[in-house]
């Protein structure tokens, strides 16, 4: 994932997990979704903003499940393949509530050093 | 488009292999992108150029995707060529680590086996404890219990004649000693408040005998048998330490036994108690001549001499019993004829354990079949596993590990979970142990033997590696003819070539057909010993216990002679008539339910063709008139007794009708008996005329025979009442359990010195004469239930495997054009066929080992037509019910998603 408009590597590489981490968590506390679904949303509701590169979606979602963050699951519909649907788990609920408020401060910080205005 | 085959080829090439799932979902991701792009207008080739793009960014970052899945990952095997100790040490970690990686599978295996395993535990510690445990008293195996016959009869009560006792004490060259006891329930009175116990009276030659030890003082000698006034008593531990706090100087006190005297001489061990630690005191018990019409009745146990066995000791018994007095019609009143004496000896744990011998090794059996049934489901699910496990044992073979290493390696895995399981089994036995006293019937024996001990522990540690290596053994030996190139070729999903797991379906249908027959054997067992008991419970009794109270009142003191007994009996009585809820009252000499009693004999003169004097034995029971409308029994012919049969009308009996058939034929009534149930005085009747016939009673088990009895009124015993314990009956209008207080205060309001021996109701009566039949029903139909729940489980696990297995040419059949019910036809054949093999080997073997439970079966046969049709049903029925989910998951299989998929 590359957030186009960030500059120092490692800032980058913290930023990049970060809020790959976050827009995952964010999409699945709506409700569950498979992976295609993921990168599609995470695609158009950025409006093309944030590029994101399926490649490491996939990767992403498998350390998170790993750190409990998310749960994966093989569901099958009737007359469709079956699909691995993620959902978040209470550990990802935190997380998430822990990512948003450190992205709040960070984009607060911003603002008050760059006065950037966030949408 | 086969997405799959190109991620494949594409992340191979990166060296990478990710797990099958990943490709999967990498799969639908590019096949979702191509029909968006689609949707989107773009052509074919811009929709696959797009999703090509796609997999090429995921070849790149392929390294990431390799450890992706949750599935457990691999645990590096233990390696193929080290040898020695230290390679199973290794073996133990690398089973031991795959165990934690599969939770699922470990704890279902545990589980199973640790109730399997807890209830074997449980029942060969009852049955070791019972039939195996060595006795207390050293040299035990040379104790043997002594019985005496007459004319092959046995005695009505006792086992043993003090005429043979004599005759054979002193001359004994087989035994080094031979001693008579009985035990018997004392009111105990002196040092704290009086209580009822359970003593044993026996002669001084008892504790020689046993080689037993007092803990404190003495144990008593021949002299002692003669003491009056104070006599002596030995106390148990048990009764010391409660009774005296444990004090050393108790040897001199006294106590009071019914109202007489004791000096304490010393205390046993409880260790030693004799015969069992329920007895809380010894007395001693003068063996006396026979003499005349005098003759006492005891049990008898004996020491043998070295080399001796029983059946010579029982020679020599039958051959000194020969001089034995006679003692004519008291002889025929305890035996039924005045034929030889022959004496029987059995060794002494064996006469203790005899009527729990049989049904012991039965339940021993059963749930020896539980096992071996868990055993098999364990086994099923671990050749299911193999099959999955093949590509890992076929890699560790190429790489150079021989089959009898992968095997070793099998073994030790089951190893670990049956000795998990046992420890498991034994945690969940020391609990069923602890319960265990509360379920067993009343009056089992050798109960304080029953415990978790060494041997136990040793049993179970040995079952759990048996158990272990049982179901390691059967995967195990599939291994060997494991096919490589073909495991390793498909991938260890796909069924490319249905040889070997051919082979392992075989091998699980064959194993579930035995679990079937197991759990057969088991529903039969069990539904014949259930239909058995209801049978017990519902049998015609001749009586109606329904609400009837009784009251056990002794008056063994001197401070009760016949006539006060008699003034206390109608005292008690018109009380108890007037409690609330009371609706009828009536005494008896004799209990209904309980055993022995009092016997008596008589002859009559001749009647009929025959010409020949009559020697008649019966029980007497001494009755108030209301007895027989209170207790609901029917009168057959005649009258039972009334208010106006007293002292001064004629005398008048009431037979039951074994007597009626036995001895007096057609004409019962008017029939002149001799008074001999109570001791007539000087110018009183000494005959009396039988007024009416009653229905047979059974008292004892339902299954025992009935005995010949004569009833007399109590109101013609002119004042006087000779029984030393009365048992007074009320028919109450509820369950009876609201007037027992009632009943109490009736008892110590007529005089304060009676203790009621016991108030219970005749219903609970009846229930406890059933508790042994209850509990050997209620076991085997555990372990039957069980059993069919491990088989119906087993079926639809093998169902479901076999299911998931052929999803491929199910899917091929549907697809060539079976209809979903031939599909589910193929699934419910597979069941049935197992089923019903499973179920005609059940019923086989339930024809032959149903014999061995004969004996244990009242008003059923062995061979009873309705259980022989009804278990099979049922086990039909649970088949079905288990063939259902894979038979709907079979008829579900969506044609093209089981070609394509694995």
């Amino acid at each position: 994932m590359v957030c186009q408009y960030m500059g120092t590597d490692m800032l980058e590489r913290e930023l990049k997990r970060g809020s790959a981490e976050l827009l995952i968590l964010a999409l699945l506390d709506e409700r569950a979704r498979h992976g295609y679904d993921l990168a599609r949303l995470i695609d158009g509701r950025s409006g093309g903003t944030i590029s994101f590169h399926v490649t490491s979606l996939y990767p992403t979602l498998y350390r998170m499940e790993r750190q409990d963050l998310i749960e994966g699951r093989w569901v099958e519909k009737a007359g469709q393949r079956r699909r691995r649907y993620y959902r978040i788990t209470t550990a990802g609920r935190k997380a998430l509530a822990r990512h948003r408020s450190v992205w709040e401060n960070f984009v607060d910080a911003l603002n008050r050093v760059a006065r950037i205005k966030t949408a | 488009m086969d997405w799959k085959t190109r991620i494949l080829t594409a992340l191979e090439t990166a060296a990478h292999a990710p797990q099958p799932e990943v490709i999967e979902e990498l799969a639908q991701h590019a096949q979702s992108l191509y029909e968006a792009a689609r949707a989107e207008g773009c052509p074919t080739r811009e929709a696959e150029r797009r999703v090509v793009a796609q997999i090429e960014r995921w070849r790149l970052e392929a390294a990431m995707l390799r450890h992706a899945s949750r599935r457990p990952a691999a645990v590096e095997p233990p390696p193929a060529s080290v040898s020695g100790l230290g390679d199973v040490t290794l073996d133990v970690r690398y089973a031991a680590r795959l165990l934690r990686r599969q939770p699922r599978h470990a704890v279902l295996t545990i589980v199973t086996m640790a109730l399997g395993i807890a209830a074997t535990a449980t029942l060969f510690s009852v049955t070791y404890g019972v039939l195996l445990k060595p006795l207390p008293w050293p040299h035990a195996d040379k104790l043997v219990q002594l019985g005496e016959t007459r004319g092959g009869a046995p005695p009505r009560f006792g086992s043993f004649t003090n005429a043979v006792y004599l005759a054979w004490k002193d001359q004994a060259t087989t035994i080094d000693g031979i001693a008579g006891w009985s035990a018997r329930a004392v009111t105990l009175t002196g040092s704290g408040d009086p209580e009822r116990v359970r003593i044993v009276s026996c002669s001084a030659s008892l504790f020689p005998i046993l080689g037993a030890r007092p803990l404190v003082g003495s144990l008593f000698d021949e002299a002692d048998e003669t003491l009056r006034d104070p006599s002596v008593i030995v106390l148990s531990e048990r009764l010391w330490r409660r009774r005296f706090g444990a004090d050393p100087g108790v040897v001199g006190r006294r106590l009071e036994l019914d109202g007489r005297p004791h000096a304490v001489v010393g205390v046993l061990p409880d260790a030693l108690a004799f015969p069992d630690r329920f007895v809380l005191a010894w007395v001693p018990y003068r063996i006396q001549p026979a003499t005349g019409n005098f003759l006492s009745m005891f049990n008898a146990i004996a020491r043998l001499r070295p080399g001796v066995t029983p059946d010579q000791a029982a020679a020599e018994g039958s051959a000194r019993g020969q001089n034995a007095p006679d003692t004519s019609l008291t002889t025929t009143a305890i035996f039924g004829n005045n034929g030889p004496v022959q004496v029987s000896a059995t060794g002494f744990l064996d006469a203790a354990t005899a009527d729990v011998r049989r049904p012991l090794i039965v339940l021993f059996i059963g749930v020896g079949l539980l096992l071996v049934t868990a055993t098999a489901n364990v086994a099923s699910l671990h050749l299911a596993r193999l099959t999955t496990r093949r590509r890992e044992v076929a890699i560790r073979a190429a790489l150079g590990a021989g089959s009898s290493r992968v095997i070793r390696q099998l073994v030790v895995e089951s190893l670990l979970l049956g000795l998990l399981g046992g420890a498991a089994g034994l945690g969940l036995a020391t609990a069923l142990l602890r319960g265990l006293p509360a379920i067993l019937p009343a009056g089992f024996p050798r109960l304080d033997d029953i415990g978790l001990d060494l041997t136990v522990i040793a049993f179970v540690t040995v079952l759990s590696i048996g158990v272990g290596v049982a179901f390691g053994a059967v995967p195990a030996l599939t291994v060997r003819r494991l096919n490589l190139a073909e495991t390793l070729a498909d991938r260890g999903a796909v069924a490319q070539s249905h040889g070997p797991r051919l082979r392992t379906a075989h091998l699980r249908l064959a194993i579930m057909a035995g679990q079937v027959a197991i759990a057969c054997v088991l529903l039969i067992g069990a539904s014949l010993l259930g239909r058995s008991f209801v049978k017990l419970l519902n049998v015609d009794r001749g009586y109606d216990p329904a609400g009837v109270v009784i009251s056990m009142i002794p008056m063994q003191a001197p401070g009760y002679p016949p006539e006060r007994r008699f003034e206390l009996l109608n005292r008690i009585l018109s009380a108890t008539r007037r409690a609330p809820g009371v609706t009828a009252v009536a005494f008896t000499s004799e209990l209904p339910l309980t055993a022995g009693g009092s016997t008596m004999a008589f002859t009559l003169p001749p009647r009929g063709p025959s010409r020949q004097v009559t020697s008649v034995q019966a029980s007497p029971r001494i009755v108030s008139p209301e007895y027989f409308s209170m207790l609901r029994m029917r009168i057959l012919e005649g009258r039972g007794f009334t208010e106006s049969d007293t002292d001064t009308s004629p005398t008048v009996v009431v037979v039951n009708r074994s007597f009626a058939r036995t001895y007096l034929g057609d004409a019962a009534l008017g029939s002149r008996l001799p008074v001999t149930g109570y001791a007539p005085e000087e110018g009183e009747a000494r005959e009396s005329t039988v007024v009416g016939v009653v229905e047979d009673v059974r008292y004892g088990m339902a299954g025992d025979a009935t005995q010949p009895e004569v009833f007399y009124t109590h109101r013609q015993m002119r004042g006087r009442l000779s029984v030393p314990v009365i048992a007074v009956m009320a028919r109450t209008t509820g369950d009876g359990s609201s007037v027992v207080p009632a009943l109490r205060t009736v008892v110590r309001d007529a005089d304060a010195g009676l203790v009621p021996d016991r108030i219970m109701l005749l219903e609970d009566g009846v229930l406890t004469s059933l508790a042994r039949p209850r509990f050997y029903a209620f076991l085997l139909g555990g372990f039957a239930v069980l059993a069919v729940i491990v088989a119906g489980v087993g079926l639809f696990g093998v169902l479901s495997y076999s299911v998931a297995q052929r999803s491929r040419e199910l899917a091929l059949r549907v697809a060539l054009g079976a209809s979903r019910m031939d599909v589910v036809r193929i699934v419910l054949r597979q069941g049935a066929v197992v089923t019903a093999l499973g179920i005609l080997a059940g019923v086989c073997a339930s024809f032959i080992l149903m014999r061995s439970i004969a004996a244990l079966l009242f008003g059923v046969t062995s061979h009873d037509g309705l259980t022989y049709m009804a278990v099979p049903l049922a086990l039909a029925a649970i088949a079905a019910a288990a063939c259902f989910g894979p038979a709907r998951r079979a008829a579900r299989l969506d044609p093209l998603t089981g070609i394509r998929d694995p």
